[in-house]
């Protein structure tokens, strides 16, 4: 009678997993969706600004990564999965570096 | 001996170094910390200082001047009073003073009430570098004061991370030195968080040794 039940549990198991999981996956992938927001800033050109402004996003909470392009005069700042940086923000940080930000463009991937 | 003592003093405060250029630019971003040292032959410094906001920063300076033999430590504030973003360029304007003790070189030396304003400038692209500072100290005992300038050139163009390399020229001016007025070829080289200088000073064949480190 035990192994039966084991045997009906296991089998139910079976036929449920990828079922829920299934249905958890749509709602996983737009979970991890993370937004990439690129920043044209004026006045950045050496490491010593590139640093500035990698310390200032990266302790935003939002931030999960932070790239800067010399070449371009552009931050590339990864979010964490859900998070939020409103352009507003990225402003008072392009500020709070010493730099001036032109534009801001969003990306999610 | 002079020599001995420069890399004594150098070796002594484990490298803090301010160029002129460094001197121009006193300010990081909020909560960084810089440590600055030069030795040029005429004096030596060392200046370490934390920035609260992009525009302000405070901190100790210390230098020791070979030439007209004084020794002066205090804290030093900078103000950034006005920043220029373009597309491809910075420029800046700063203030700066500083209040402590000074004291002749000597046995009986007598530490007395001293201070400094300085102002400093500059213009930078990726390519181009121009920088002035100029400074007044009053030591109680004397008065001193110098200038300076720099004008520099990137053969390459790297990307944040990589090795920078700069070629310069300095031309310093101090009235009350030996030989006031001495130009300096030198090379920057500017790695992650460290800047290091190496010129050298035909008139007066010192060596110039700078040093710096943000984080």
């Amino acid at each position: 009678m035990k192994l039966i039940s084991i045997a009906a549990m296991a089998f139910a198991f079976s036929i449920t997993a990828p079922i829920s999981m299934a249905d958890q996956t749509p709602q996983d992938v737009s979970a991890t969706a993370q937004t990439m927001v690129t920043a044209k800033v004026n006045g950045m050109v050496c490491d010593f600004c590139a640093r500035a402004v990698t310390k200032v996003f990266g302790k935003e909470d939002a931030v999960d990564n932070v790239h800067v392009d010399l070449d371009s005069g552009e931050i590339h700042v990864t979010l964490k999965s859900g998070a939020e940086l409103s352009d507003d923000r990225v402003a008072e940080l392009v500020k709070k570096s010493g730099y001036d930000l032109v534009s801001v463009e969003r990306e999610t991937a | 001996m002079k020599r001995i003592q420069h890399a004594g003093l150098a070796l002594a405060i484990g490298g803090a170094i301010s160029i002129p250029w460094a001197e121009a630019r006193p300010v990081s971003y909020p909560g960084g910390w810089t440590v600055m040292q030069k030795n040029n032959g005429d004096f030596s410094s060392v200046h370490a200082h934390w920035s609260p906001t992009a525009k302000d920063s405070i901190g100790l300076y210390s230098e020791r001047n070979w030439q007209t033999d004084w020794h002066f430590t205090g804290v030093q504030y900078n103000r950034l009073v006005k920043r220029w973003n373009t597309p491809n360029s910075q420029a800046n304007l700063y203030l700066k003073a500083g209040a402590g003790q000074a004291d002749p070189f000597g046995d009986d030396a007598k530490t007395e009430a001293a201070g400094f304003i300085g102002v400093g400038a500059d213009w930078e692209t990726r390519r181009w570098f121009v920088s002035y500072e100029g400074r007044a100290y009053d030591l109680g005992f004397t008065k001193d004061a110098r200038q300076s300038a720099r004008i520099g050139v990137a053969p390459y163009l790297g990307d944040y991370g990589d090795l920078h390399t700069w070629l310069m020229l300095e031309v310093q001016n101090r009235p009350e030195a030996d030989t006031p007025t001495v130009v300096t070829p030198l090379v920057r080289f500017f790695y992650d968080v460290q800047l290091f200088e190496i010129g050298y000073t035909p008139e007066t064949e010192e060596l110039l040794l700078n040093w710096i480190v943000r984080f």
